[in-house]
Order: structure tokens, then C-alpha cells, then sequence
């Protein structure tokens, strides 16, 4: 009996003003897509992060002949000093570095060597031009400062560099887009929660009568308040449920059918991702339509 | 039932009290008017009951509850216990008689077995049996007062509060409308009825409590209107105008038929339970609820239609008496 008056009431209130649902369907439905938009970027930057981190290395370069660091002032690094870092990275870095090695001159010069067999734009590089280096590869790869911290201005060491450095201005664009698409999904998400609390209000409003007299016989709070209730609900999930699929459509013609296509090294985002969004973004709508119309029934349908 | 202690009811501060120190008693089962000047704190006592206000100081106890102190969540419970009537009925015109009394019943959750036996025993109660498909425009000012009462009662409620309920309608569908709160009142229900209808109140011999500017000025058991004059001073000899759907053109001398043939059916519902002795609704044979005995004595002998016939003729000699 509950159930199937609730059930009646819902359907009335959705068609009554059905201008106003629809208008809830679609802010939801574009606000959503931007929080989930930002979602895949933010999987997306991980992913490239969890491929990419994994090859790349903290270079501890040592100090070739003839440079003008302070730390080189006493010429090429020498055993004692090679020995020492080593020393250093074993104790004081033994929880940050996963691996290290080390890459003498000649070494370097065999792997310059493979890769340019002819020589780097006409130049024939000995294997004096060549750099020792410490290649460290960190458990953590986000803890570059760290090395960096111990290792910089230690007698024998020119420079730390990290490969990461590469990679930053994709992160730094990736992420940017994703501040983005965050601040426009909050922008849009303002505005569902006041078109929730409108449309719950006008039909509140409508139904007056029917929500006086619900008072008047006896009808509880929540059973007065769950039509409505339920109304933002289901319009706000109806918005969520288009952003996924929205999503998925962007994710499976854009990045699988099309960037992948195209460039094939990267790993992108998958429609498998965006069914991993998909609980957020209905748990957003629900929590969103839950609290705009807990708060504007309060004040106009109070027992 | 309901008791009321010291009451103050201060709407906006500083301003004048709508209700100030009242102390009323209502026992189970009475039949109480409430009656003032419009302005004398009917309404608001009639809310303090129902709890949509919270009284300022004093206290107010409705069927064993202690109103100031009784949580919110409790509030729909000590609703359902109460039935309210108004005098603009209040009915949801979209959907039809049936519909309206079940309503009531549908929202608290009453099971459709119970909500299938008891609207159809309400209406025929009431005098509307075999109109439950029309919507309330389709029914006379009567009529709909009678589903708005239905729908208060539907629920047995233990107290029906009556907002002038007869404000809207002529004197002889008025009459019907007392017969039939005063039926309820004899099934045990403690009925609590504001008015402004003088004729109504000194016909019915009940107890009769009067407001003026907050605070009670008369209680009496068996009382009459009093005098128009002192309770309506503002007004004076032109009553009418002080009583809110009184200055309605509707105020016919002849009331609708439909009016008559419900009330009728309501007399003849109560009939037949009060023969069967199996009546729930009317369990004591009662003696014709409203005029003196003799017209009841005339109301037993003659059809509904001469009962009504000598009623409105009755009703104009006291008018014409009363004016002239």
C-alpha cells in the first residue's frame, strides 16, 4: 500500500512539472560529466604514472673533468669519493632506493656507442668525454627530493637529475585539465543543487494542499517528504546515468576506437574505467538531490 | 481529553496575546463550542490541540499527552488520533469522493483491506453512499463538508475539531451537518466546535466556553450563544459581516436538494445501525440530535424531507423574531 502510493505520488509529481525535471536531468547530467571527465583524467595521469615511473631513474652524475661545480672543484670524482656516496646511499637511502647502480665511463660510452654508432652529429666522443653516474631506481619514484636532499653538494657529485623531469609538462598539462574540468563540474554542480532545490520547492508548493492535509491526518515526516524526496532522486540518478553513458561513448570513440588507434605506446583509459566512475558520479547525484531536498523541505513541508 | 493550564499563546513579541492565562477543561466525550469574536483565539486554540503551534507559557495536554514537552516524531501520532474539519472543507479536487476519505488513510499507512471496508462504512455514515465517484465541484457545500467529515472520522479519531464548519453553508444544510458531528459525538468522540452560528449553538444545548481577546469569559455546561451584541461588539446588529463565509451570496433560504438527500441517507445509516444494534458508528439509539423534543418527536414521525421543511420554517420565525 505505502509503496504503491509513493510509487503514484512520484510519477504524478515527475509529470507535473516535468520543464523543471527535465532541466534537473540535464544540469546533473552535464555536471556529472564533468566530475567524471576529471575522474578519467586524474586515472588517466595515474596510468601513465605507474607505466612510466616504473622506467624511469634518479642519475646521480659524478664529476667529470674540467667542471665548474663547486662540489668538483678537486677535478673528476674519485675512488673514495665514488665509495663514499655509495656508502651513503646504502645507509642513509636504503629505504628510498630500491636499486643502484653504478654507470662508470665506460659503460656509458658502450651504451652512447649502440645508440649512435656513427657518432653524435659528427662528433667521435671518446670514452673520456663520457660521465660516470649512480643510476638510482627508487621504491617510490615520487620520493626524488629526498635523494636529491642527501645527494646534492656532496663532495664528487656534479648534479642529481631526475628522468621524471621529462614527463612533467604532460602531468602539468593533464592535471591542469583536470583542475579545469573540476572547477567547471563545480560550477555545475552549484547549479543542479539550486535546480533541485527549485524544482522541490515548486512541487512542494503545488502539492500544498495534499502535504497540508498529510499533516493534518497523521502522516509521519518522512512519509510526507519521500514523494518529493524521491523526485529529486530519480531526476538527478536519470543525470548521472547519462554522464556515464556520455563517458563511455567519449572513452570508447575517442581514446579506444581513435587515440589508440593512432598512438598505440601509451595506456589510456579504458570503458572499464569509466564503470569504475560510474558509482561516484550516482553516489554525487543521490547525495546531491538527498541533501538540496532534506534542506528545502525542512522549510516548506515541516510537520 | 483535552485540558489546557494557564495557556499564553504570544504569535509575534510584544504583541497582544492571542491566547492569555486560558484554563479549559474538555472531558471525554463532550460536546464543546467554542465561541468569539473572530480574533478571540478560536483558531489558535484549536492549533495549540493539534499542535501546529507551541504554546508560549502555560501548558496544554491532548488524550494524555503533554503537548510542550512531546517530541516532533510524535507528532503524527497524536494527529492521528485527532479529526479536523474546516470551513473551506479542504478537499483535493482532483481526486474523488472515495479517493479523498481514503487518502486520510492511505498516508498513515493503513493497509488497503482496512482502507476497503472502512471509507464505504464512513461514507454511508455520512450520507454519501453511492456518490463516492464524483469530485467535490460536482457536490453541493454540504455534501463536501460531509467528505471533509468523513475523512476526519475515517480514522476513529478519539477528538474531531471543528473549525466553523458551517460558515460556509445555509442554515438547513447546517443543521445536517450538526445532526451528523453530533451522531460522532455520541459514538464517545470528544468534538471541539468553533462558531459563530448563534442559532446552531443555542439550539444544541451543549457546553459552551467563550473567548474574548484571549481569555475566557464564560464556561457554562449547558449554555446558549449569549448575546450577539456583547460577544460581536464591533459589529453590532449586522452579525453577518463578522462571520467569514457568511457575506458569501451563496446563503440560500432553500437548500439544494442533494443537500436534503444526503442528510436523508445519513439519518437512514443511522437508522439501520441504530436497528441492528450492530452500528460501531451509532451505538446508542439516540434521540434526534438537534432541536427541542418535540421537533424531534416531529423528526421521528415525519420523512427527512417535512423534518427539513419544519426546520426551515422554524428557523425563519426565529430569525423574524429575533430581528423584529
Amino acid at each position: 500500500m505505502r509503496l504503491q502510493f509513493v510509487v503514484t505520488e512520484v510519477l504524478q509529481g515527475l509529470r507535473r512539472n516535468v520543464s523543471m525535471v527535465i532541466s534537473v536531468v540535464l544540469v546533473t547530467f552535464v555536471s556529472l560529466t564533468f566530475v567524471g571527465s576529471a575522474a578519467l583524467l586524474q586515472t588517466q595521469v595515474d596510468k601513465l604514472k605507474d607505466d612510466w615511473y616504473d622506467l624511469v631513474e634518479v642519475s646521480v652524475f659524478l664529476c667529470p673533468n674540467g667542471s665548474t661545480a663547486p662540489t668538483c672543484a678537486a677535478g673528476e670524482a674519485t675512488e673514495e669519493q665514488i665509495d663514499a656516496l655509495r656508502t651513503v646511499i646504502d645507509t642513509e637511502l636504503a629505504d628510498v632506493v630500491a636499486q643502484t647502480y653504478l654507470e662508470t665511463k665506460a659503460d656509458a660510452f658502450a651504451a652512447f656507442s649502440e645508440r649512435y654508432p656513427d657518432g653524435y652529429q659528427g662528433t667521435q666522443l671518446t670514452e673520456d668525454d663520457m660521465q660516470a653516474s649512480f643510476r638510482l631506481k627508487l621504491v617510490d619514484p615520487e620520493q626524488y627530493q629526498v635523494v636529491a636532499d642527501v645527494l646534492t653538494g656532496r663532495e664528487g657529485v656534479e648534479v642529481v637529475e631526475d628522468q621524471r623531469a621529462i614527463f612533467q609538462p604532460l602531468f602539468l598539462a593533464l592535471n591542469r585539465a583536470s583542475l579545469l574540468a573540476a572547477g567547471l563540474a563545480g560550477v555545475m554542480l552549484l547549479a543542479a543543487v539550486l535546480l533541485i532545490t527549485t524544482t522541490i520547492r515548486l512541487s512542494a508548493m503545488s502539492r500544498r494542499r495534499e502535504t497540508g492535509i498529510m499533516r493534518l491526518v497523521g502522516a509521519s515526516n518522512l512519509f510526507v517528504q519521500l514523494p518529493f524526496l524521491l523526485e529529486g532522486a530519480i531526476a538527478a540518478v536519470v543525470g548521472a546515468v547519462l554522464a556515464v553513458g556520455g563517458l563511455w561513448l567519449g572513452v570508447k570513440y575517442f581514446v579506444t576506437d581513435w587515440l589508440q588507434q593512432s598512438v598505440n605506446w601509451v595506456a589510456y583509459v579504458t570503458v572499464g574505467d569509466v564503470l569504475l566512475v560510474a558509482p561516484l558520479l550516482i553516489g554525487i547525484a543521490v547525495a546531491l538531490a538527498v541533501v538540496s531536498s532534506v534542506v528545502t523541505l525542512n522549510r516548506y513541508t515541516r510537520v | 481529553m483535552i485540558r489546557f493550564e494557564n495557556v499564553e499563546k504570544v504569535y509575534a513579541r510584544g504583541a497582544r496575546p492571542a491566547l492569555d492565562g486560558v484554563t479549559v477543561d474538555v472531558a471525554r466525550g463532550e460536546f464543546v463550542f467554542l465561541v468569539g469574536a473572530s480574533g478571540s483565539g478560536k483558531s489558535t486554540f484549536l492549533r495549540l490541540v493539534l499542535r501546529e503551534e507551541r504554546p508560549t507559557a502555560g501548558r496544554v495536554y491532548v488524550a494524555g499527552r503533554d503537548l510542550s514537552t512531546i517530541s516532533s516524531w510524535k507528532v503524527p501520532s497524536l494527529r492521528r488520533s485527532i479529526g479536523v474539519v474546516f470551513q473551506d472543507f479542504r478537499l483535493l479536487p482532483n481526486k474523488t469522493v472515495y479517493e479523498n476519505v481514503a487518502f486520510a488513510l492511505q498516508v498513515i499507512g493503513r493497509p488497503r483491506h482496512v482502507i476497503k471496508t472502512t471509507v464505504p462504512e464512513v461514507l454511508e455514515m455520512v450520507g454519501l453512499d453511492g456518490k463516492e465517484k464524483r469530485r467535490p465541484h460536482e457536490l453541493s457545500g454540504g455534501e463536501q463538508q460531509r467528505v471533509a467529515i468523513a475523512r476526519a472520522f475515517v480514522n476513529r479519531p478519539q477528538i474531531l475539531l471543528a473549525d466553523e464548519p458551517t460558515g460556509n453553508l445555509d442554515p438547513t444544510t447546517s443543521l445536517g451537518i450538526m445532526r451528523l458531528l453530533d451522531r460522532i459525538n455520541r459514538t464517545g468522540t470528544t468534538v471541539v466546535m468553533a462558531t459563530h452560528d448563534d442559532e446552531i449553538v443555542n439550539e444544541m444545548r451543549k457546553r459552551v466556553v467563550e473567548l474574548k481577546t484571549g481569555t475566557v469569559v464564560r464556561d457554562e455546561a449547558v449554555g446558549s450563544y449569549g448575546e450577539r451584541e456583547s460577544i460581536l461588539p464591533t459589529i453590532g446588529g449586522t452579525p453577518v459581516l463578522d462571520a467569514p463565509g457568511r457575506n458569501q451570496p451563496a446563503i440560500r433560504v432553500t437548500p439544494e436538494p442533494a443537500d436534503l438527500e444526503a442528510e436523508r441517507a445519513a439519518e437512514e445509516a443511522a437508522e439501520r445501525a441504530a436497528a441492528e444494534h450492530a452500528g460501531p458508528l451509532v451505538p446508542v439509539p439516540a434521540e434526534p440530535p438537534v432541536r427541542t423534543r418535540r421537533a424531534a418527536a416531529a423528526a421521528r414521525r415525519y420523512p427527512a424531507d417535512d423534518v427539513v421543511q419544519q426546520v426551515l420554517a422554524e428557523n425563519s420565525r426565529a430569525r423574524a423574531g429575533r430581528e423584529g
